[in-house]
Protein backbone atom coordinates (compact mmCIF):
# COMPACT_ATOMS: atom_id res chain seq x y z
CA UNK A 1 0.00 0.00 0.00
CA UNK A 2 1.54 3.20 -0.90
CA UNK A 3 2.27 6.04 1.63
CA UNK A 4 3.61 9.17 1.83
CA UNK A 5 5.99 10.77 4.32
CA UNK A 6 5.74 14.71 4.69
CA UNK A 7 9.26 15.85 6.18
CA UNK A 8 9.32 18.31 8.49
CA UNK A 9 11.96 20.56 10.44
CA UNK A 10 11.15 19.84 13.38
CA UNK A 11 9.08 17.96 16.12
CA UNK A 12 7.10 20.62 16.96
CA UNK A 13 6.26 21.41 13.32
CA UNK A 14 5.19 17.68 12.70
CA UNK A 15 2.96 18.21 15.27
CA UNK A 16 1.42 22.00 13.74
CA UNK A 17 1.22 19.78 10.20
CA UNK A 18 -0.86 16.61 11.72
CA UNK A 19 -2.72 18.95 14.21
CA UNK A 20 -3.72 20.81 10.97
CA UNK A 21 -4.26 17.66 8.74
CA UNK A 22 -6.33 16.40 11.43
CA UNK A 23 -8.99 19.31 11.64
CA UNK A 24 -9.74 19.30 8.04
CA UNK A 25 -10.40 15.14 8.34
CA UNK A 26 -7.12 13.61 7.18
CA UNK A 27 -5.56 10.83 9.46
CA UNK A 28 -1.85 11.87 9.94
CA UNK A 29 0.93 9.81 12.06
CA UNK A 30 3.64 11.56 13.11
CA UNK A 31 6.41 9.18 12.94
CA UNK A 32 10.48 9.26 13.30
CA UNK A 33 11.70 9.99 9.78
CA UNK A 34 13.60 6.99 8.03
CA UNK A 35 17.35 7.57 8.29
CA UNK A 36 17.91 6.86 4.53
CA UNK A 37 16.06 10.25 3.49
CA UNK A 38 16.83 12.05 6.92
CA UNK A 39 20.40 12.80 5.91
CA UNK A 40 20.67 15.58 9.02
CA UNK A 41 20.43 13.10 11.55
CA UNK A 42 16.84 12.66 13.71
CA UNK A 43 14.00 14.22 12.16
CA UNK A 44 10.36 14.12 11.91
CA UNK A 45 8.08 13.44 9.71
CA UNK A 46 3.80 12.80 8.92
CA UNK A 47 2.71 10.06 7.30
CA UNK A 48 -0.18 9.43 5.15
CA UNK A 49 -2.40 7.18 3.17
CA UNK A 50 -2.05 7.28 -0.46
CA UNK A 51 -5.56 8.91 -1.62
CA UNK A 52 -4.99 12.25 0.59
CA UNK A 53 -1.65 14.17 -0.54
CA UNK A 54 -3.52 16.60 -2.91
CA UNK A 55 -6.29 17.76 0.02
CA UNK A 56 -2.98 17.57 2.60
CA UNK A 57 -0.77 19.81 0.34
CA UNK A 58 -3.76 22.43 0.26
CA UNK A 59 -4.11 22.39 3.98
CA UNK A 60 -1.15 22.54 4.77
CA UNK A 61 -0.50 25.25 2.10
CA UNK A 62 -3.86 27.23 3.60
CA UNK A 63 -1.79 27.07 6.74
CA UNK A 64 1.34 28.84 5.67
CA UNK A 65 3.06 25.15 7.33
CA UNK A 66 6.55 24.49 5.33
CA UNK A 67 7.83 21.10 4.69
CA UNK A 68 11.35 19.68 3.70
CA UNK A 69 9.73 17.17 0.62
CA UNK A 70 7.73 14.62 0.70
CA UNK A 71 8.51 10.91 0.06
CA UNK A 72 6.74 7.95 -1.29
CA UNK A 73 6.77 4.73 0.23
CA UNK A 74 5.36 1.34 -0.41
CA UNK A 75 6.52 -1.51 1.92
CA UNK A 76 10.05 -2.89 0.81
CA UNK A 77 10.77 -0.77 -1.61
CA UNK A 78 12.31 2.13 0.14
CA UNK A 79 11.52 6.08 -0.66
CA UNK A 80 11.34 7.84 -3.85
CA UNK A 81 11.07 11.87 -3.25
CA UNK A 82 7.71 13.01 -5.18
CA UNK A 83 8.40 15.32 -7.50
CA UNK A 84 5.99 18.53 -6.77
CA UNK B 1 -1.32 28.08 57.53
CA UNK B 2 -1.94 31.27 56.12
CA UNK B 3 0.25 31.90 52.67
CA UNK B 4 0.72 34.95 51.11
CA UNK B 5 4.01 34.49 49.06
CA UNK B 6 2.20 34.01 46.60
CA UNK B 7 4.42 36.61 44.33
CA UNK B 8 7.22 34.57 44.97
CA UNK B 9 5.66 30.49 44.50
CA UNK B 10 2.12 30.04 44.23
CA UNK B 11 1.72 27.51 46.71
CA UNK B 12 -2.01 26.17 47.04
CA UNK B 13 -2.23 25.17 43.20
CA UNK B 14 -5.41 23.46 41.43
CA UNK B 15 -6.00 19.83 42.06
CA UNK B 16 -5.47 18.94 38.37
CA UNK B 17 -1.64 20.45 38.65
CA UNK B 18 -0.33 17.47 40.57
CA UNK B 19 -2.78 14.62 39.20
CA UNK B 20 -1.25 15.67 35.93
CA UNK B 21 2.79 16.22 37.18
CA UNK B 22 1.56 12.18 38.54
CA UNK B 23 0.53 10.80 35.31
CA UNK B 24 3.40 12.50 33.24
CA UNK B 25 5.76 11.01 35.62
CA UNK B 26 4.01 7.39 35.10
CA UNK B 27 3.51 7.17 31.61
CA UNK B 28 5.43 9.48 29.83
CA UNK B 29 8.74 9.78 28.63
CA UNK B 30 10.82 12.21 26.54
CA UNK B 31 9.73 14.38 23.72
CA UNK B 32 11.24 13.97 20.28
CA UNK B 33 13.63 10.98 21.22
CA UNK B 34 11.29 7.48 20.31
CA UNK B 35 8.59 6.41 17.80
CA UNK B 36 6.96 4.59 20.94
CA UNK B 37 3.68 5.72 23.08
CA UNK B 38 5.51 7.11 26.12
CA UNK B 39 7.27 9.14 23.56
CA UNK B 40 4.43 10.50 22.12
CA UNK B 41 2.67 11.35 25.03
CA UNK B 42 5.09 13.74 25.97
CA UNK B 43 5.79 15.20 22.87
CA UNK B 44 1.71 15.78 22.55
CA UNK B 45 1.93 17.23 26.30
CA UNK B 46 4.59 19.83 25.52
CA UNK B 47 2.90 20.82 22.03
CA UNK B 48 -0.83 21.32 24.11
CA UNK B 49 1.29 23.13 26.78
CA UNK B 50 3.20 25.89 24.04
CA UNK B 51 -0.47 25.95 21.93
CA UNK B 52 -2.48 26.98 25.22
CA UNK B 53 0.61 29.63 26.22
CA UNK B 54 0.08 30.80 22.90
CA UNK B 55 -3.81 31.37 23.13
CA UNK B 56 -3.31 32.92 26.69
CA UNK B 57 -0.33 35.44 25.48
CA UNK B 58 -1.18 35.58 21.42
CA UNK B 59 1.70 34.32 20.22
CA UNK B 60 1.04 33.36 16.40
CA UNK B 61 2.67 30.13 16.35
CA UNK B 62 3.39 27.76 18.98
CA UNK B 63 7.28 27.03 17.95
CA UNK B 64 8.06 30.74 19.18
CA UNK B 65 7.49 29.61 22.65
CA UNK B 66 10.62 27.97 24.85
CA UNK B 67 9.68 25.92 27.37
CA UNK B 68 12.27 27.20 30.18
CA UNK B 69 13.06 26.53 34.01
CA UNK B 70 11.75 29.68 35.30
CA UNK B 71 11.88 33.06 34.31
CA UNK B 72 15.57 33.73 35.27
CA UNK B 73 16.42 31.30 32.42
CA UNK B 74 14.25 32.86 29.74
CA UNK B 75 15.61 36.31 30.61
CA UNK B 76 19.02 35.39 30.48
CA UNK B 77 18.14 33.49 26.98
CA UNK B 78 16.88 36.64 25.79
CA UNK B 79 19.32 39.07 27.08
CA UNK B 80 22.17 37.39 25.84
CA UNK B 81 20.93 37.33 22.80
CA UNK B 82 20.22 41.15 22.59
CA UNK B 83 22.79 42.63 24.81
CA UNK B 84 26.35 42.58 23.82
CA UNK B 85 29.59 44.46 25.40
CA UNK B 86 29.61 47.83 25.56
CA UNK B 87 25.50 47.99 24.58
CA UNK B 88 23.63 50.63 26.02
CA UNK B 89 20.40 49.20 28.01
CA UNK B 90 17.49 51.16 29.42
CA UNK B 91 15.53 49.59 32.06
CA UNK B 92 12.93 50.32 34.63
CA UNK B 93 13.86 50.96 38.56
CA UNK B 94 12.45 48.29 38.98
CA UNK B 95 13.90 45.06 37.89
CA UNK B 96 14.84 41.75 39.62
CA UNK B 97 18.11 40.57 40.03
CA UNK B 98 17.84 38.12 37.08
CA UNK B 99 17.92 41.24 35.24
CA UNK B 100 20.43 43.28 36.60
CA UNK B 101 22.46 40.41 37.87
CA UNK B 102 22.37 38.91 33.80
CA UNK B 103 23.21 42.41 32.60
CA UNK B 104 26.16 43.12 35.35
CA UNK B 105 27.73 40.38 34.00
CA UNK B 106 28.17 41.29 30.40
CA UNK B 107 31.06 43.92 30.34
CA UNK B 108 31.58 47.55 29.58
CA UNK B 109 27.35 47.92 29.47
CA UNK B 110 25.74 51.46 29.60
CA UNK B 111 23.48 51.49 31.95
CA UNK B 112 20.40 53.85 32.09
CA UNK B 113 17.71 53.37 34.39
CA UNK B 114 14.04 55.21 34.38
CA UNK B 115 13.84 55.83 38.12
CA UNK B 116 10.56 57.46 38.58
CA UNK B 117 8.76 56.83 42.21
CA UNK B 118 6.34 54.26 42.55
CA UNK B 119 2.74 54.50 41.18
CA UNK B 120 3.55 57.61 38.73
CA UNK B 121 3.07 56.08 35.39
CA UNK B 122 2.98 59.21 33.15
CA UNK B 123 6.55 60.04 35.21
CA UNK B 124 7.96 56.93 34.10
CA UNK B 125 6.93 57.60 30.75
CA UNK B 126 8.17 60.92 30.57
CA UNK B 127 11.66 59.83 31.38
CA UNK B 128 11.61 57.03 29.47
CA UNK B 129 11.04 59.17 26.71
CA UNK B 130 13.95 61.19 27.31
CA UNK B 131 16.60 58.72 27.97
CA UNK B 132 14.93 56.22 24.78
CA UNK B 133 17.65 57.89 22.64
CA UNK B 134 18.61 56.38 19.46
CA UNK B 135 21.97 54.89 21.21
CA UNK B 136 20.06 52.94 23.06
CA UNK B 137 20.30 49.00 21.81
CA UNK B 138 17.67 47.42 23.95
CA UNK B 139 15.02 48.11 26.47
CA UNK B 140 14.16 45.65 29.35
CA UNK B 141 11.03 46.48 32.02
CA UNK B 142 9.60 44.75 34.20
CA UNK B 143 5.93 44.55 33.62
CA UNK B 144 5.00 44.08 37.28
CA UNK B 145 7.36 45.39 40.09
CA UNK B 146 7.61 42.09 42.34
CA UNK B 147 8.13 44.12 45.61
CA UNK B 148 5.31 46.75 45.26
CA UNK B 149 2.64 44.97 43.06
CA UNK B 150 3.12 48.23 40.79
CA UNK B 151 2.21 47.83 37.04
CA UNK B 152 4.44 49.79 35.06
CA UNK B 153 2.98 51.39 31.69
CA UNK B 154 4.84 48.87 29.54
CA UNK B 155 1.82 48.80 26.50
CA UNK B 156 2.72 52.87 25.92
CA UNK B 157 6.71 51.98 26.18
CA UNK B 158 6.39 49.37 23.94
CA UNK B 159 4.78 51.95 21.65
CA UNK B 160 7.28 53.88 21.78
CA UNK B 161 10.43 51.26 21.62
CA UNK B 162 8.72 50.54 18.47
CA UNK B 163 8.34 54.20 16.86
CA UNK B 164 12.44 54.15 17.41
CA UNK B 165 13.27 50.54 16.66
CA UNK B 166 14.41 49.92 19.62
CA UNK B 167 13.93 46.16 20.46
CA UNK B 168 12.21 45.57 24.03
CA UNK B 169 12.32 42.51 26.78
CA UNK B 170 9.47 42.32 29.16
CA UNK B 171 9.93 40.37 32.31
CA UNK B 172 6.06 38.83 33.15
CA UNK B 173 7.41 37.42 36.44
CA UNK B 174 4.42 39.18 38.42
CA UNK B 175 1.73 38.92 35.33
CA UNK B 176 1.19 36.13 33.55
CA UNK B 177 -2.09 34.96 34.96
CA UNK B 178 -3.06 38.28 36.18
CA UNK B 179 -2.61 40.94 33.59
CA UNK B 180 -2.99 41.02 29.93
CA UNK B 181 0.29 39.65 28.63
CA UNK B 182 -0.13 40.05 24.86
CA UNK B 183 2.95 39.21 22.49
CA UNK B 184 1.20 40.93 19.56
CA UNK B 185 0.06 43.96 20.92
CA UNK B 186 3.23 44.42 22.82
CA UNK B 187 5.56 44.08 19.67
CA UNK B 188 8.28 42.68 22.61
CA UNK B 189 11.19 41.00 21.11
CA UNK B 190 10.92 38.71 23.99
CA UNK B 191 8.35 38.17 27.29
CA UNK B 192 9.93 35.57 30.05
CA UNK B 193 7.33 34.25 32.87
CA UNK B 194 8.08 31.64 35.24
CA UNK B 195 5.41 28.98 35.54
CA UNK B 196 5.24 29.00 39.17
CA UNK B 197 3.78 31.91 39.92
CA UNK B 198 0.31 33.39 38.24
CA UNK B 199 -0.01 30.53 36.07
CA UNK B 200 0.41 27.63 39.00
CA UNK B 201 2.52 25.17 37.31
CA UNK B 202 5.22 23.77 39.43
CA UNK B 203 8.36 25.30 40.20
CA UNK B 204 11.39 24.65 37.88
CA UNK B 205 9.16 25.86 35.01
CA UNK B 206 9.23 28.76 33.07
CA UNK B 207 8.27 30.17 29.33
CA UNK B 208 10.24 32.75 26.84
CA UNK B 209 7.72 34.09 23.90
CA UNK B 210 9.90 35.05 21.24
CA UNK B 211 9.36 37.47 18.57
CA UNK B 212 12.45 36.44 16.96
CA UNK B 213 15.34 34.24 16.90
CA UNK B 214 17.84 33.86 19.84
CA UNK B 215 20.83 32.42 20.85
CA UNK B 216 21.39 29.39 23.00
CA UNK B 217 22.23 29.19 26.17
CA UNK B 218 23.07 25.24 26.37
CA UNK B 219 24.04 23.21 23.60
CA UNK B 220 23.85 19.57 23.59
CA UNK B 221 20.65 17.06 22.16
CA UNK B 222 17.46 18.13 20.64
CA UNK B 223 16.29 15.15 18.63
CA UNK B 224 16.43 16.94 16.34
CA UNK B 225 19.26 17.21 13.21
CA UNK B 226 21.50 14.83 15.17
CA UNK B 227 24.14 14.77 12.50
CA UNK B 228 24.87 18.03 12.70
CA UNK B 229 27.33 19.68 15.48
CA UNK B 230 25.88 22.85 15.81
CA UNK B 231 22.34 23.60 17.65
CA UNK B 232 19.27 23.65 14.90
CA UNK B 233 18.59 27.40 13.51
CA UNK B 234 14.66 27.31 14.41
CA UNK B 235 13.01 27.21 17.31
CA UNK B 236 11.85 25.82 19.83
CA UNK B 237 14.72 23.31 19.66
CA UNK B 238 17.11 25.50 19.43
CA UNK B 239 16.88 26.95 22.91
CA UNK B 240 15.55 23.54 24.15
CA UNK B 241 18.60 21.46 24.55
CA UNK B 242 18.67 18.23 26.96
CA UNK B 243 15.53 16.65 28.19
CA UNK B 244 12.68 18.57 29.09
CA UNK B 245 11.02 18.66 32.56
CA UNK B 246 7.87 16.76 30.72
CA UNK B 247 6.50 16.20 34.94
CA UNK B 248 6.36 20.22 35.01
CA UNK B 249 5.45 21.04 31.76
CA UNK B 250 1.77 18.84 32.68
CA UNK B 251 1.22 20.35 35.36
CA UNK B 252 2.37 24.03 34.28
CA UNK B 253 -0.50 23.03 31.19
CA UNK B 254 -2.63 22.36 33.90
CA UNK B 255 -2.12 25.48 35.91
CA UNK B 256 -2.79 27.30 32.58
CA UNK B 257 -5.86 25.58 31.76
CA UNK B 258 -7.46 27.03 35.59
CA UNK B 259 -6.30 30.34 34.34
CA UNK B 260 -8.50 30.07 31.11
CA UNK B 261 -11.30 28.52 32.74
CA UNK B 262 -10.96 31.09 35.32
CA UNK B 263 -10.66 34.05 33.77
CA UNK B 264 -7.45 36.41 33.66
CA UNK B 265 -9.54 39.55 34.57
CA UNK B 266 -11.76 37.39 37.52
CA UNK B 267 -8.50 36.39 39.66
CA UNK B 268 -6.89 40.21 38.77
CA UNK B 269 -10.11 41.73 40.35
CA UNK B 270 -10.12 39.45 43.01
CA UNK B 271 -6.67 39.46 43.84
CA UNK B 272 -5.87 43.33 43.85
CA UNK B 273 -9.66 43.36 45.87
CA UNK B 274 -7.83 41.42 48.89
CA UNK B 275 -4.40 43.31 48.16
CA UNK B 276 -6.47 46.72 48.63
CA UNK B 277 -8.50 45.19 51.97
CA UNK B 278 -5.23 44.83 53.22
CA UNK B 279 -3.87 48.08 52.53
CA UNK B 280 -6.78 49.47 53.97
CA UNK B 281 -6.53 47.45 57.31
CA UNK B 282 -3.09 48.30 57.44
CA UNK B 283 -3.31 52.05 56.96
CA UNK B 284 -5.46 52.22 59.85
CA UNK B 285 -2.97 51.19 62.22
CA UNK B 286 -0.33 53.36 63.83
CA UNK B 287 3.15 53.08 62.70
CA UNK B 288 2.51 51.04 59.58
CA UNK B 289 3.42 52.64 55.88
CA UNK B 290 1.64 51.18 53.40
CA UNK B 291 2.53 51.81 49.64
CA UNK B 292 0.06 51.40 47.66
CA UNK B 293 -0.87 53.32 44.19
CA UNK B 294 -3.64 55.86 44.28
CA UNK B 295 -5.89 55.14 40.92
CA UNK B 296 -7.36 51.97 40.09
CA UNK B 297 -5.41 49.35 37.72
CA UNK B 298 -1.93 50.47 39.31
CA UNK B 299 -1.30 47.48 41.38
CA UNK B 300 -1.68 44.29 41.31
CA UNK B 301 -2.70 41.12 44.59
CA UNK B 302 0.92 42.66 46.48
CA UNK B 303 1.24 45.02 48.99
CA UNK B 304 4.19 46.00 50.58
CA UNK B 305 4.65 47.72 53.83
CA UNK B 306 6.80 48.63 57.09
CA UNK B 307 6.19 48.96 60.74
CA UNK B 308 7.96 51.80 62.60
CA UNK B 309 11.06 51.04 64.61
CA UNK B 310 10.07 47.60 63.24
CA UNK B 311 12.59 44.84 61.34
CA UNK B 312 11.33 43.70 58.07
CA UNK B 313 12.75 40.51 58.64
CA UNK B 314 11.89 39.80 62.48
CA UNK B 315 8.06 41.37 61.77
CA UNK B 316 8.47 38.46 58.80
CA UNK B 317 9.60 35.92 61.34
CA UNK B 318 7.25 36.88 63.85
CA UNK B 319 4.04 36.62 61.26
CA UNK B 320 5.63 33.07 60.36
CA UNK B 321 5.47 32.05 64.19
CA UNK B 322 1.26 33.67 64.27
CA UNK B 323 1.05 31.26 61.25
CA UNK B 324 1.08 33.66 57.99
CA UNK B 325 3.73 33.15 55.09
CA UNK B 326 5.26 36.99 54.17
CA UNK B 327 8.44 37.82 52.09
CA UNK B 328 10.55 40.23 53.73
CA UNK B 329 13.76 41.86 53.13
CA UNK B 330 14.82 43.29 49.33
CA UNK B 331 13.20 40.24 47.97
CA UNK B 332 16.16 39.70 45.06
CA UNK B 333 15.35 43.53 43.88
CA UNK B 334 17.60 45.94 45.32
CA UNK B 335 17.20 48.18 42.84
CA UNK B 336 13.16 48.70 43.30
CA UNK B 337 14.29 49.40 46.86
CA UNK B 338 16.58 51.76 45.77
CA UNK B 339 14.03 53.50 43.26
CA UNK B 340 11.39 53.89 46.08
CA UNK B 341 13.63 54.98 48.93
CA UNK B 342 13.36 51.92 50.69
CA UNK B 343 16.77 50.31 50.74
CA UNK B 344 18.10 50.89 54.37
CA UNK B 345 15.24 48.80 56.03
CA UNK B 346 13.43 46.55 53.21
CA UNK B 347 9.50 45.95 53.52
CA UNK B 348 7.23 43.18 54.23
CA UNK B 349 5.20 42.14 51.44
CA UNK B 350 1.96 40.07 51.41
CA UNK B 351 1.10 38.75 48.35
CA UNK B 352 -2.18 36.98 47.06
CA UNK B 353 -3.41 34.23 44.65
CA UNK B 354 -6.66 32.78 43.61
CA UNK B 355 -6.91 30.56 46.55
CA UNK B 356 -6.59 33.43 48.79
CA UNK B 357 -9.91 33.81 50.90
CA UNK B 358 -11.61 37.08 52.63
CA UNK B 359 -11.20 35.14 56.23
CA UNK B 360 -7.26 35.14 55.80
CA UNK B 361 -6.85 38.54 55.20
CA UNK B 362 -9.30 39.36 58.05
CA UNK B 363 -7.31 37.35 60.40
CA UNK B 364 -3.85 38.90 59.56
CA UNK B 365 -5.08 41.95 59.98
CA UNK B 366 -6.13 41.30 63.49
CA UNK B 367 -2.88 39.83 63.99
CA UNK B 368 -1.25 43.23 62.71
CA UNK B 369 -3.37 44.79 65.09
CA UNK B 370 -2.11 42.80 68.26
CA UNK B 371 1.61 43.59 66.89
CA UNK B 372 0.83 47.26 66.50
CA UNK B 373 -0.70 47.28 70.10
CA UNK B 374 1.77 45.78 71.97
CA UNK B 375 4.28 47.96 70.46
Amino acid sequence: MIYYLIMCRSLTYAQRTAHALERAGITAQILRSPVSISPSGCSYCVKLTGRNLHKALEVLNRAGLPHLGIFVGSGDDGYREVDL
Amino acid sequence: MIYFDSAATTLQKPPAVSSAILNALKSQASPGRGGYRAAAEAAETAFSCREMASELFHVSKPEQVILTFNATHGLNLAIRTLVKQGSTVLISGYEHNAVTRTLAAIPDLKLRVIDTPLFEPEQFLRKAELLLTRDVDVVICNHVSNVFGYALPVYPLSRLCAERGTPLIVDASQSAGVLPVHLDELQAAFIAMPGHKGLYGPQGTGLLLCARDAEPLLYGGTGSYSRLQTMPDFLPDRLEAGTPNIPGVAGLLAGMRFVQEKGIDTIANYESGLAASVADGLQMLPGVRVFRGKKPGLQTGVVSFQVDHAGCEELGEWLGKQGIAVRAGLHCAPLAHQTAGTTEVGTVRASFSAFNKKTETAHFLAVMKRFCSAR
